[in-house]
């Protein structure tokens, strides 16, 4: 697939805080990549860095595609975090705004935003005041004026925060067929269930830093370990006795029992020992969303995983 | 720039389209014209038309003086009395603005001549009377039976003719030109509505910058263009609102003023020195709206302004504080030294060059180089605050991080 952006060494500090320790990731064509990882981590910095909102203190940023050095805003669509719209004026007039700011022919742009509106259920909002709104309309509007130029790379900055599930839905359905289209889609987030079911690939970051980057079913296997969960009072020493378990945490009656990367779920359990109280027994993989947590808490789960080159 | 150019449109176009700013486009020359009105009622209720004089003329002199008051245009009606001093006290007493004047040969003789009055008696009565003595003062004369030459030696009287050491090789004529003070007064006053109008619209520039934080739309606006585009764009907007509202003004102040002041207003406006004067305007606008734009960007919200902040909103009217001083002596040195200071001087150099006869072009020049210079260091200044500060979310920036911001 071709690559529309890659960022190499993107290195960049606040005071005496180093946001960024050298992040290296790409775009490519028609796939939707994600940037994970807690508040704080550098998500929003990375992609500030890249819209040329910031300048990073070491690195390159390349626009592929794109001849010279400045950015081709005009083919970039960005949805920031931090995002809102004029208050006093109609929805159509801003829309139109945004599309002339991005050199889009005026009276394509309009014909989209109807559609687009009518898509997201605002049909026949274009003439109400942006004051009027609801805040998830008002997120509906800045979706519609990051994508409304056909832009070749669309970076969405957490889209999904603040909105229904109808609309995370609604949301996710259009990134997802944008990406059939073949838009390259850059998004961050920290709702990891959402990330699960539609990115093609992900980047973790934690403290400025790269913890797992890679295909989204290379991070499943590689890094999301079968768990067994078991109910009942049973005595830790014996539960780490067990073959293949990596760890164990015990909380109240219940054990989770981390398992190695290559267990062969059902000859594990025929070695459970016998006399084990078992009042209830689980057995699935590590989720996204644990790896998530377990970064952001730093229990480094997976850090003898070691790294994952894609 | 043509980003520059969409956001200033867009500028334009919003608050062509806000309501709030509509009706503040026409209550300002309304409050302006209703202003004027007002003054115009009070004087003439202070200032009553006409002064009733009664004269008891025992000199047979009562058409000459008619001729006098005619000549004068005073606001005044003659009547003839035959009323004595003494007769007089009641009427005098229950009266509005009436004089009485007694002409009598015994007056005539001693040279004064007894006026009475009202309390109630328009200031100017009494300089107006005086104006009397010359034909009177002929008739006194004539009795005296001397011949014409010295009568005409009398009556013209002694007078001093000054010339300075600058009018000596003037001719007779340009001296004897009136200057009507309404001529030079036009064109400054014309740029000073400008400036004022301007950089009063070029206040709202603070106002946008901070409110485009306030509504979160800065990084969605950023995607599409720089901060120094934006910057200029909204510059150059809210010039152009600020000359839309001149213009609003101009077309209700001016048929009013033609009508009001028997002045060919237009005229004494299209002279070459206007040209001037207006760009000193809009270089004053350039500087304060770089500074308002910058600040602006530091604010998180209006209402939440520190005294930083607050402070450097009321440098443009650091002008007004020197109106006083500056018109008292337009060469003088407060003047002088305001003309270079780069906030007073856009302010301070339309009233100096109003006031003054003859224009320092030395001093202009100097002071419109030191103005220039500090727009275009303002503009980068405020470019690198923009830069910075629109983007930073939720609270005032302090000088200490301002100044930082700079020097990065």
């Amino acid at each position: 697939m071709e690559v529309m952006l890659t960022v190499e060494g993107l290195k960049k500090s606040f005071k005496d805080k180093q946001a960024l320790k050298g992040i290296s990731f790409e775009v490519r064509k028609g796939e939707i990549m994600a940037i994970l990882g807690p508040n704080g981590a550098g998500k929003s910095t990375t992609i500030r860095n890249i819209m040329g909102i910031m300048y990073p203190d070491e690195g390159s940023i390349t626009f592929h595609n794109h001849q010279g050095k400045e950015i081709p805003r005009n083919k970039i669509g960005y949805l920031p975090e931090e995002r809102g719209l004029y208050k006093n004026v109609k929805v159509m007039d801003i829309l139109l705004y945004l599309a002339d700011l991005k050199d889009y022919p005026l009276d394509k742009a309009k014909e989209r935003i109807l559609m687009y509106l009518e898509k997201f259920d605002l049909a026949g909002k274009e003439k109400v005041s942006v004051e009027e709104l609801s805040k998830g309309m008002g997120q509906k509007v800045q979706f519609i004026g990051s994508i409304l130029h056909e832009p070749e790379l669309l970076i969405l900055d957490e889209p999904f925060s603040g909105l229904d599930p109808v609309s995370q839905e609604l949301f996710k359905d259009e990134i997802r067929s944008l990406a059939d289209k073949g838009t390259a889609i850059l998004l961050s987030s920290h709702q990891m269930n959402l990330v699960e079911e539609m990115c093609d690939r992900l980047f973790m970051i934690q403290n400025g830093q790269k913890v797992i980057y890679g295909t989204l079913d290379e991070v499943k296997t590689k890094y999301a370990n079968f768990k067994c969960t078991i109910r009942g009072k049973n005595n830790l020493s014996e539960l780490e006795s067990i073959p293949q378990v990596q760890r164990v945490e015990d909380k109240d009656e219940t054990s989770i029992l981390y398992l190695d990367q290559d267990v062969e779920p059902t000859s594990w359990l025929k070695s459970l020992p016998e006399h084990l109280n078992i009042s209830e027994l689980k057995i699935n993989r590590i989720s996204l969303h644990e790896i998530f947590i377990d970064i952001a808490t730093n229990k480094n789960l997976i850090q003898e995983a070691g790294d994952l080159d894609a | 720039m043509r980003n520059s150019m969409k956001i200033a449109k867009w500028e334009i176009k919003r608050n062509l389209k806000n309501k709030s700013f509509v009706i503040g486009l026409f209550l300002t020359p309304l409050l302006i014209l209703g202003f004027g009105f007002l003054g115009s009622l009070f004087d003439s209720d202070d200032e009553p038309a006409e002064t009733t004089v009664f004269v008891n003329d025992q000199l047979e002199s009562f058409d000459m003086l008619a001729q006098t008051v005619d000549q004068f245009e005073l606001d005044w009606v003659l009547n003839r009395t035959e009323l004595t001093e003494t007769d007089i006290q009641d009427e005098l007493e229950n009266g509005e603005n009436v004089a009485y004047i007694f002409l009598t040969p015994e007056a005539m003789e001693s040279g004064v001549i007894p006026v009475y009055t009202t309390d109630e008696i328009p200031s100017s009565f009494s300089a107006q009377v005086q104006l009397l003595s010359g034909p009177l003062q002929q008739i006194r004369i004539a009795q005296l039976d001397l011949t014409e030459e010295e009568i005409a030696i009398i009556s013209s009287g002694v007078v001093f003719e000054e010339t300075a050491a600058e009018d000596y090789g003037a001719t007779v004529e340009q001296s004897a030109v009136v200057e009507n003070p309404l001529e030079k007064l036009v064109p400054g006053i014309f740029a000073g509505i400008i400036l004022f109008a301007i950089v009063v619209t070029g206040m709202m520039i603070f106002q946008s910058a901070s409110q485009e934080k306030k509504d979160k739309i800065a990084e969605i606006i950023l995607s599409s263009v720089t901060p120094g585009e934006l910057m200029n764009g909204k510059i150059l907007g809210y010039f152009v609102l600020g000359i839309i509202q001149v213009l609003v003004l101009l077309i209700f102040v001016v048929p009013f003023a033609a009508i009001k002041i028997d002045e060919p207003v237009i005229e004494y406006l299209l002279v070459p020195e206007t040209l001037l004067l207006v760009l000193i305007a809009v270089l004053g606008y350039l500087l304060f709206a770089a500074i308002f734009v910058g600040i602006g960007a530091t604010m998180a919200d209006m209402s939440t302004s520190g005294n930083f902040q607050g402070l450097v909103m009321m440098l443009p009217f650091l002008s007004f504080v020197l109106i006083g001083p500056v018109l008292s002596s337009p060469d003088g040195i407060v003047a002088k030294v305001a003309s270079y200071v780069p906030f007073t001087s856009p302010g301070v150099l339309i009233m100096r060059l109003t006031a003054l006869d003859e224009w320092p072009w030395i001093e202009i020049i100097i002071a419109l180089a030191v103005l220039i210079i500090s727009i275009v260091l303002f503009m980068k200044l405020a470019g690198k605050i923009f830069k910075v500060g629109i983007l930073m979310y939720g609270k005032n920036a302090t000088p200490g991080e301002i100044w930082k911001w700079i020097r990065s």
